[in-house]
């Protein structure tokens, strides 16, 4: 899939391929223009199937045409350039249209445009063909001059209007490069020269493709010099810069072919090749999108892209995913870092209470157990009495009051609430304590009778077991409600039984409740 | 543009391996946002550990004051034998021997079957204390007799012994003849408590 690509270098004298390999240009082959070198071309392909190559035309029949086509976009300008170049071209297997930028008229807007062709495209056809027939993948039909621009610019020549000249194998190359784009080219042959007299003619063939520049108006009669770019052959650039003096309408810059080897990252060339390496290895590494080479005999090469451009997709996606990816497992190391870090904090608190514990009384159980044991133990036990206290303090009290008799005792543990409930309360303590922990009472509830006194002396009785129930209070003990022999109360009923003379003898009954809270 | 069948099965591959790659891509996504909640939640836990364990050590002082108030009433309430499961026969035991200790009258006792005591909410789930109500019905010559009774009673330890409530009344019968007659009469509900620590050590 990334195999080296080749280079068919294309004469009017012969054919010659080349294999680039990173920086360095290998000559694989050579081809005469008959049928021989068809044949021995096809043989060559039979090895290559699925190769990827390039063509790059070096002939002197190369037409360009400027011309004004309306400004337009898409399949209409395709259309319109389709037929511009079929009026032009009797052949349009070979032919492109370059775009030298819009120009503004007083209707409308216009582009401009240089066809160009070959003028005999049948020398290339059957060399096309056998590629086609081989399964190569064309690349582009490219020319010398439609690799100029690029060459210009590798060389550091950027100015407005500039000719750059090299000699290569097809001969003497000369190339008239306006704002960055090809307008123009020509190739006169070469034979062999001595430096002097090759610098010579370089200088006599500039002067003459001015003229024609300006007799095409593609160059002003009157205004600032040319530049000319020049690439020496090896070893006379001393020689081409003594013969190419500037002057006022020509500015000469000669290049060594090494340092123009150097600016195209071309570092490796096979031996005898001349200034045409150059323009091959920018074929091969850095081609142009402008060729001449149709939609269908690129087919190949376009799908191949296509395979490339969606594996490359593919890769992007998951090299997006495998950065996006690490930086989160930069953060799970980071964040397992932290909890490690955490819990090594956790178990060195955990060690520390353990042998800070370990110095405690021994316990029998766990520390919580303990504590929950003895709390709970604690609040049973608050809520919890004797009735010895009771006892006592009822006894210290009985002892004031002789004529007391009692018949009952009754001693509990209960609630305020409990106590409102009965429906004998009189009313609740003075001071409830509040519902919920410390709400346990003690509950003393006497019930006896009246001795020594008469039965029908209400206020006398009644005077006496109030203050009973009076001196009961006090201790803790706090009076809950006291049930009188006669009830004065106005929610009772009060009886009487005055003048009879039957007497029971029954002495008078009360009841008295006692409370107390626990802490 | 339309693709020939044979163009597109030379696109199905590199179709493929951008579809495996994209999927093993968004593996790699998935699973490193997984690893990451993970270790996220691995992270809360260490933190709330690592809080608890220092606020346990901040209280560690608090806590072995506590240890030495409490461990003495512990150690009490074991001896006693407060602590570990119910001991009827003992209690059997000790209600005889104080009636004969005593020399006191009749006496009836019922213990009721063992209860769960509510307890403080919060409280560690492994301690419960547990409550069996004995009703005591005694025939006495004095109130004394009960006292001594209950005194005697909590002496005897096997248990806590709450009473929950106790009444005395007069039987009405006259002293005096060959026997000994009881004048009083004493009803108590007591409360046995025991308390089962089950991380205690045997």
């Amino acid at each position: 899939m990334f195999a080296a690509p080749r280079i068919l270098y294309f004469t009017a004298e012969g054919h010659y391929l080349y294999r680039s390999a990173g920086r360095a240009l290998e000559l694989e082959a050579q081809y005469s223009g008959d049928e021989a070198g068809i044949s021995a071309f096809r043989d060559y392909l039979r090895g290559q199937r699925g190769a990827l190559f390039a063509v790059v035309a070096d002939l002197a029949g190369e037409d360009f045409h400027d011309e004004q086509i309306p400004y337009l976009r898409g399949a209409d300008r395709e259309a319109v350039l389709s037929r511009r170049l079929a009026q032009r071209y009797r052949d349009t297997r070979l032919a492109a249209a370059l775009s030298l930028g819009t120009v503004d008229t007083a209707e409308r807007k216009n582009e401009r445009v240089l066809l160009t062709s070959f003028t005999n495209t049948q020398q290339l056809a059957p060399w096309l063909d056998a590629l086609e027939e081989s399964g190569a993948k064309l690349s582009g039909v490219y020319s010398i001059p439609l690799l100029a621009p690029a060459l210009a610019k590798r060389l550091a020549a950027r100015e407005p209007r500039l000719l750059l000249v090299t000699a290569n194998r097809a001969g003497l190359r000369q190339c008239y490069v306006e704002n960055g784009k090809l307008r123009f080219a020509r190739l006169e042959r070469t034979v062999d020269m001595v430096p002097q007299a090759l610098a010579m003619f370089v200088r006599s063939e500039t002067q003459r493709l001015v003229q024609y520049l300006v007799t095409l108006r593609a160059l002003p009669r009157e205004g600032t010099a040319v530049q000319v770019v020049v690439v020496a052959p090896p070893g006379q650039k001393a020689a081409f810069e003594q013969a190419l003096a500037s002057d006022a309408r020509l500015v000469f810059r000669v290049v060594d072919y090494a340092d123009a080897l150097s600016s195209a990252k071309l570092s490796r060339v096979p031996e005898g090749a001349a200034a045409e390496a150059l323009f091959l290895h920018l074929a091969a590494r850095h081609a142009p999108s402008e060729q001449f080479a149709s939609r269908e005999d690129r087919r190949r090469y376009f799908i191949w892209q296509l395979q490339r451009g969606i594996v490359a997709a593919g890769v992007g996606v998951f090299a997006v995913c495998a950065l996006f990816g690490g930086y989160r497992w930069l953060q799970v190391l980071s964040v397992r870092s932290d909890a490690a870090e955490q819990m090594q904090q956790a178990n060195a608190a955990a060690a520390q209470y353990a042998r800070i514990t370990s110095t405690f009384p021994v316990t029998d159980t766990t520390t919580e157990n303990l504590k929950a044991t003895v709390v709970e133990f604690r609040r049973i036990a608050e809520r919890t009495a004797n009735p010895d206290q009771a006892f006592r303090h009822v006894s210290r009290v009985l002892e004031r009051y002789p004529q007391f008799d009692l018949d009952s005792l009754r001693w509990s543990i209960g609630k305020p609430a409990e106590l409102r409930a009965s429906p004998t309360a009189a009313k609740p303590p003075a001071q409830a304590p509040a519902e919920g922990g410390a709400d346990a009472l003690v509950v003393v509830e006497l019930s006896g009778r009246v001795n020594a006194t008469q039965r029908n002396d209400y206020r006398g009785i009644t005077a006496q077991v109030q203050n009973f129930a009076s001196a009961l209070i006090g201790g803790g003990y706090e009076l809950v409600r006291t049930q009188l022999p006669f009830d004065i109360t106005s929610e009772g009923v009060l009886t009487g039984d005055i003048g009879t003379s039957a007497d029971t003898g029954e002495a008078p009954r009360f009841t008295v409740t006692l409370s107390r809270r626990l802490p | 543009m339309t693709f020939t069948r044979e163009e597109l099965r030379r696109l199905a591959l590199p179709l493929i391996i951008a579809l495996v790659l994209s999927a093993a891509g968004g593996s790699l996504v998935w699973s490193a946002g997984q690893a990451l909640d993970s270790a996220y939640r691995a992270l809360t836990a260490a933190q709330a550990e690592r809080r608890q364990n220092n606020e346990r050590l901040a209280r560690i002082a608090e806590e072995e004051r506590e240890v030495r108030e409490k461990i003495d009433v512990y150690q009490r309430l074991k001896a006693l034998n407060i602590l570990g499961e119910e001991r009827r026969l003992e209690w059997a035991d000790a209600i005889t021997r104080i009636r004969t200790q005593r020399e006191l009258l009749d006496m009836r006792y019922m213990v009721e079957r063992q209860r769960l005591l509510n307890t403080i909410p919060g409280k560690p789930a492994n301690v419960d204390f547990y409550a069996s109500t004995m009703k005591v019905d005694l025939q006495l010559l004095h109130e004394e007799d009960l006292l001594r009774f209950l005194d005697d009673l909590r002496q005897s330890g096997n248990a806590f012994y709450a009473v929950k409530k106790c009444a005395i009344t007069r039987t009405g019968q006259t002293v005096g003849g060959a026997t000994m007659a009881p004048r009083l009469r004493a009803d108590c509900d007591i409360d046995l408590i025991t308390i089962i620590d089950r991380a205690a050590k045997k």
